[in-house]
């Protein structure tokens, strides 16, 4: 009996030792230590870091075997609801909202401010980007992304190419259009296509606006969810146009082989500059900044630009971007491309609330 | 036929069949609790608890920081005051009508194949009726595009007879798309309950209705249908009440004209964050359904609809 135990203690031990032995054979690689716990980004589809190592390269080229030791993703299709994930209490170490939202965010005090010393390519993010993430003389974001909004059609289905955003009430496309079930982007689409300005609506506005939005009712094919399903209606042929559709969407159809034009209407691309921010409860800072600078890294942005066609923050990125890319969409010159966009105005909590209302109204419309 | 197997016991009381002999020795009020309590826990943790929760939160100025603690009847306010809101609501209460109508009517025949007709081949067409509900409920609601598509199977059809030389779109995201692809997705749910219902008939019922020199269909009016109520008043409860707070099938086919009150509710909390506007909908929805569903129950109990003999 007694032997027996002492056998099975040496085993015991002997099994331990061996365990042990793995676990510090299979530490991670070197730099920081393991976490206790992975960073968790709150981050849009599509550009989850585990599935598109290719855009955080030297942050993935570093941790790529043991990445989900590293970083957990939380993905969200639309900025509400990545606004509304938060402020409901979920935990995320790194967000990453668009700018219309940046303020939101500030006012709410989910964000600590960026130290911009320890981002090594900060000097090669233009001032009209960065101005926009900083916020009582700090800087909140890390501008990342910018996009165009503009319409997306399928030019061998329809007669004519819409030239305007006021094109979407054309009857000669009824029943082809689909917009983005969002209310901030479908009111500035009604916006500039009724010449009104985005900065300071008055209640007669919002009144018009809604008005013309239950207008475009008889034109809709349906609202679109997110970017799959834009792609989606648009590649089957049931929707000709897709309003307020990004690069992205073009690139993708243009990919498999779609005819698809990308129209920039006579009033103007709609603009917005997506960013990263640090939340409040960040407790991993180096390992943040890593990140960060991994993010806006050239090489990351380029492969970003080259993927999805998206602008990048850091414009040093140009030059490894596919030469196509940035004469189809102007990025040659920037104060030329930006000249032709009007950008989201920033939303406060009650113009949030406002346009969320304006759109359950329409949408509930008969 | 029950009174057959029926056992009188010493004292010359009767039981239901069964109870008697297993559960000898525990009291009555004993087994009663055993038999009710795991149920009861069910519906206090997943039912009452959020049930109250949900009044709360409908009262609430905000659903969180400081304004959660602020009594508020903002969102009733709201609601009586938006016509949207109640727009919403009786669409969603006509299109769950619809669907319950249609459901029931195309679930009849099918249930009364079954019990009547269907013989050895029974338990095969019970399986063959559940099978698609083994299929995720997003991908059958998708599963509708292939036919209803503009270049799917009936305007390929169409288009192949002559009848028309243009797709005709709009016919996935509409009103109408939803009700089709619900009538679908509940026929299962409708047909089983009938099925019940008709199987439970005896057929002596029916060979004493011919003996009496009925016809088929007067047998049917006078003895099977007005049986078969308690299966076509479950049916009807199964489909109702589960469309009424119906998003994810409107959010898919319904189109701009398609939506329905759980498509706004669902804005409410996941993107609105106006909780206590959404818990009040959710509130708004249950009373609506609730009261007509408890007149309907006390007339059928009245008229003895429900069965039962009591």
């Amino acid at each position: 009996m007694k032997i027996y135990r002492f056998h099975a203690v040496i085993l015991l031990t002997a099994l331990l030792a061996t365990l042990l032995a793995g676990c510090s054979a299979g530490a991670g690689p070197q730099g920081i230590d393991k976490p206790e716990k992975p960073l968790v980004i709150l981050e849009w589809t599509g550009y989850e870091i585990n599935e598109y190592p290719q855009f955080f390269v030297p942050f993935t080229d570093k941790y790529g075997n043991n990445l989900k030791d590293y970083v957990s993703v939380s993905v969200f299709g639309d900025d509400a609801e990545a606004f509304s994930k938060i402020q409901t209490g979920f935990n995320a170490d790194i967000v990453h909202p668009c700018s219309s939202w940046w303020g939101l965010y500030v006012e709410a005090g989910l964000l600590q401010p960026i130290d911009t010393s320890r981002l090594s390519n900060w000097d090669d993010i233009p001032d009209v980007f960065r101005n926009q993430g900083e916020y009582n003389g700090k800087q909140y974001f890390v501008p990342w992304d910018w996009y165009y909004e503009a319409l997306l059609v399928r030019q061998d289905l329809v007669k004519e190419l819409p030239s305007s955003w006021a094109d979407l009430w054309d009857p000669q496309y009824a029943g082809h259009v689909s917009i983005w079930d969002n209310g901030e982007v479908s009111y500035a689409a009604t916006a500039l296509a009724l010449g009104i300005s985005l900065k300071n609506p008055t209640p007669a506005d919002d009144k018009l606006i809604k008005q013309k939005l239950i207008e475009l009712k008889p034109n809709l094919l349906t609202y679109w969810l997110d970017y799959t399903q834009a792609i989606e209606l648009s590649a089957s042929g049931d929707a000709w146009i897709i309003a307020n559709a990004w690069q992205d969407t073009f690139a993708s159809l243009l990919d498999e082989g779609y005819d698809v034009a990308y129209v920039e209407p006579k009033e103007g691309y709609l603009a917005g500059v997506c960013g990263y921010a640090i939340t409040t409860n960040n407790t991993q800072l180096d390992l943040t900044y890593e990140f960060l600078n991994a993010a806006i890294d050239v090489q990351s942005m380029a492969n970003f630009t080259n993927e999805y066609w998206y602008g990048a923050a850091n414009t040093k990125s140009i030059d490894l971007v596919d030469a196509d890319i940035v004469k189809t969409l102007g990025f040659t010159d920037l104060d030329y491309a930006l000249a032709h966009t009007t950008w989201y105005p920033p939303l406060t909590a009650e113009r949030r609330d406002q346009l969320s209302d304006l759109w359950n109204e329409v949408k509930a419309a008969p | 036929m029950t009174t057959l197997n029926r056992k009188q016991d010493s004292a010359g009381k009767t039981n239901r069949p069964g109870t008697e002999t297993k559960l000898a020795g525990i009291p009555r009020t004993g087994q009663l609790v055993m038999l009710v309590a795991p149920a009861a826990l069910w519906l206090i943790f997943l039912l009452i608890l959020p049930l109250i929760t949900l009044v709360m939160l409908s009262f609430q100025k905000s659903a969180f920081g400081p304004d959660s603690t602020v009594f508020s009847l903002n969102s009733y306010i709201e609601f009586f005051r938006n016509s949207a809101y109640q727009r919403l609501m009786l669409r969603s209460l006509w299109i769950s009508l619809l669907v319950s109508f249609f459901t029931i009517l195309l679930s009849y025949p099918l249930a009364y194949y079954m019990a009547f007709h269907g013989g050895q081949k029974q338990s095969l067409m019970l399986n063959l009726l559940i099978i698609p509900a083994w299929t995720s409920f997003l991908l059958r609601v998708l599963a509708w595009r292939v036919i209803l598509g503009s270049s799917g199977l009936l305007n390929t059809f169409l288009l192949w007879i002559g009848l028309i030389n243009q797709p005709i779109t709009g016919l996935f995201y509409s009103q109408t798309a939803v009700v089709i692809t619900l009538i679908y997705i509940w026929i299962p749910f409708a047909a089983l309950p009938i099925y019940v219902a008709l199987q439970r008939i005896e057929p002596g019922l029916l060979e004493a209705a011919s003996d009496l020199g009925s016809r088929p269909w007067q047998a049917f009016l006078k003895v099977t249908f007005p049986l078969s109520i308690p299966g076509i008043l479950a049916g009807f409860l199964f489909v109702f009440i589960p469309t009424v707070g119906e998003y994810v099938t409107p959010a898919m086919v319904g189109g701009p004209n398609g939506l329905m009150i759980g498509n706004i509710i669902w804005d409410q909390f996941s993107r609105g964050l106006d909780w206590p506007m959404g818990a009040t909908l959710s509130l708004a929805i249950l009373v609506a359904v609730l009261i007509p569903l408890v007149l309907a129950a006390r007339v059928a109990q009245k008229s003895g609809a429900l069965g039962g003999g009591r």
